[in-house]
């Protein structure tokens, strides 16, 4: 089932003066409990592609539809509930909101989104224990690792129970353990709850666990390949 | 909202040296202007109440031109039918008339221009609280013949002292000049040195008996339990009494009205110069905090925060910033104040004295009002707010792709 699309999606950045084509008539289809890479050098447009699939930037032609609706066309307010409630965020800096805990991180979301205390309490904690950080929930952003705090931005991603999860080059400020071990837990919550996982990605360690790598070239989609992809060690 | 402030607060004291002078700037700067604020309603308030007090009251009856001809003949007629009004009417507190004439006041060394005022011994301290000021001697009602009070300083320059004879020359009611003889029985001093040199105090018969042999009034002197009703009484004076006029303490003192005006609102004008100083610091502060956050900022807006509630964080940020400050520049006002208030502050230290020439106390007791303290918190809101403004409309264009990425 079709959970996300584009359409003959194009961008083109300075129109009117130096015209740079970031995106090129793209067009995908991501399934729900895909685990997809995008793939490419720097300036293919990754990043951009990404931005468009998350309401993030308005794309020059072309549509983005989020579960059979057209998320291109809305208003900016309408586009940032629909973003709450749908689409969640790993993002390459981490972006953890420093004065809290990694509690208070997770949880914020879910205020955002009016649940209830309980509801967020004990959706927080189990989400940082998914993550391996039930010891740390009182700590802050500074006082973890980077491994750690990416970790704890993706329990905040999955708190407000998107449809799927757009993580922009998760991993590129991470060690090679921490990087391992971030992935592991992605993939067990892909396999294990059909989370849906986009990546922009240069990096091997991430190409590899992916099922589907979409390789960019220049703003245009290259290669579109689905693969079998062995389970790591832990799994 | 409990969750934005909640990160206001706690985005406050990130930077807590940033936080903490614009905190100790506000601190000081409200302090100062409350304070400076509190001894200028001093100064003025105690210049309204000893012109009031001592001498102008509430409302004062006179001939219809005698203040501005000051003719000896130009006296208040009906004064029977008007104290009688005056008596029952429950409005007034007390009122006593006055015998008044231009004249000379000569010493064996010099002479000098003074007002002499002929008072009712038994009604004047009752309306008035002049005789407060007598500084040594006794009052009118001294054995000494034809008793006269003067300044102090008055009888510096005449080289007199109590007990010695001064002579009074002057035009009686014909415009034939008199003259009498008086004995210093007592010697005063006001909060105004010129009030002081150009005023002498006697008793009403004795004038009346040198300037018409009858029993005249120039001028009926009223205080009342509230100033506010001086303006009913008045109209009511002048409506029933035909060749009167009856005039509010304002209309008699002008620039005590403006004083009085200025004094209503000086805490305002203080407070306003303050703040707009300060709003440049917390708009500097505030434009930091969001330019440092920009990332921040974009990924709140990215994951689902609303614009608006990212705009209130930034308005609650300034608010509970500047409020936090106002609440500690308050408290130590109101400490300053009050320790103010009950000791006095002699500005005769800093060359104060000159204040008397002006008809100020040089010794103030500031004060401040409560409803004071609240227009103030209000104007540290409304600086607050506006600050914010300009950095919630900046945290507002962010465009969170951008801001992300970099």
């Amino acid at each position: 089932m079709a959970i996300l699309q584009t359409k003959n999606l194009s961008k083109v950045y300075n129109p009117d003066t130096v015209p740079v084509h970031a995106l090129r008539d793209v067009s995908i289809t991501i399934d729900k409990g895909e685990f997809t890479s995008i793939v490419g050098p720097s300036g293919s447009g990754k990043t951009t592609l990404l931005n468009m699939l998350g309401g993030l930037d308005k794309p020059t032609s072309g549509s983005v539809w989020v579960n059979g609706e057209e998320i291109t066309s809305m208003k900016e307010s309408k586009l940032i509930d629909f973003r709450l409630h749908n689409i969640g965020f790993v993002f390459q800096h981490y972006n953890l909101i420093p004065v809290f805990t990694a509690h208070e991180n997770v949880s914020f979301i879910m205020l955002l989104q009016n649940r209830s205390k309980k509801e967020i309490r004990e959706r927080a904690d189990d989400l940082l224990e998914q993550v391996g950080l039930g010891d740390r929930k009182n700590a802050r952003p500074v006082q973890m690792s980077g491994g750690q705090q990416q970790r704890v931005a993706v329990a905040r991603a999955l708190a407000s129970e998107p449809k799927f999860i757009l993580a922009d080059e998760p991993t590129a400020n991470l060690d090679s353990t921490s990087a391992m071990n971030l992935l592991d837990i992605m993939n067990k919550m892909n396999r294990e709850q059909n989370v849906t996982f986009v990546f922009s990605t240069h990096d091997q360690r991430v190409i590899d666990r992916a099922r589907r790598v979409i390789t960019m070239v220049d703003g245009a989609i290259h290669k579109d390949e689905y693969r079998d992809v062995e389970e790591t060690a832990e799994n | 909202m409990k969750i934005l402030a909640a990160i206001a607060w706690r985005n406050i004291w990130r930077n807590p040296a940033r936080s903490g002078v614009l905190i100790a700037a506000i601190v000081a700067g409200l302090w100062a202007g409350i304070s400076v604020s509190s001894l200028s309603n001093g100064l003025i308030v105690q210049r309204f109440n000893n012109l009031i007090e001592q001498d102008l009251t509430h409302l004062q009856i006179h001939h219809p031109e005698y203040l501005s001809e000051r003719e000896p003949w130009m006296v208040v007629r009906n004064t029977d039918s008007i104290f009688r009004l005056l008596d029952n009417d429950e409005r007034v507190r007390s009122f006593s008339g006055r015998v008044l004439s231009d004249g000379i006041i000569q010493s064996p060394v010099t002479s000098t221009g003074v007002q002499i005022i002929g008072i009712d011994i038994l009604n004047e301290p009752r309306t008035t609280n002049f005789h407060l000021n007598l500084k040594d001697g006794e009052y009118l009602d001294s054995d000494l013949p034809n008793p006269i009070l003067i300044g102090e300083r008055l009888a510096q320059k005449l080289q007199m002292e109590i007990g010695n004879r001064v002579v009074l020359m002057f035009q009686d009611i014909d415009n034939d000049l008199a003259s009498a003889a008086f004995h210093i029985s007592g010697l005063f001093s006001t909060s105004s040195r010129v009030y002081d040199e150009r005023n002498v105090f006697v008793r009403a018969e004795h004038l009346n008996e040198l300037i018409s042999g009858d029993a005249i009034i120039h001028e009926i002197a009223v205080i009342l339990y509230d100033a506010a009703e001086a303006d009913s009484l008045t109209a009511e004076l002048n409506r029933t009494f035909d060749g009167i006029m009856a005039e509010t303490w304002y209309e008699l003192s002008p620039e005590l009205r403006y004083m009085s005006d200025f004094g209503d609102s000086v805490t305002f004008y203080v407070m306003v110069v303050i703040m707009i100083a300060l709003a440049f610091g917390i708009l500097n502060t505030m434009l930091m905090a969001i330019f440092e956050r920009m990332r921040e900022l974009g990924m709140m807006i990215a994951i689902g925060m609303s614009k608006a509630r990212v705009f209130m964080l930034i308005m609650l940020e300034s608010v509970i910033l500047t409020l936090t400050a106002a609440a500690g520049g308050m408290i130590l006002a109101w400490l300053s104040v009050r320790y103010m208030e009950s000791n006095g502050v002699d500005l005769t230290v800093f060359g104060g004295d000159s204040l008397l020439e002006f008809g100020f106390d040089p010794l103030i007791y500031p004060f401040i009002l409560m409803s004071d303290y609240f227009a103030v918190t209000l104007l540290v809101i409304f600086t607050a707010i506006l600050a914010a403004i300009y950095p919630s409309i900046k945290a507002l264009r962010l465009n969170p792709g951008d801001v992300i990425r970099e």
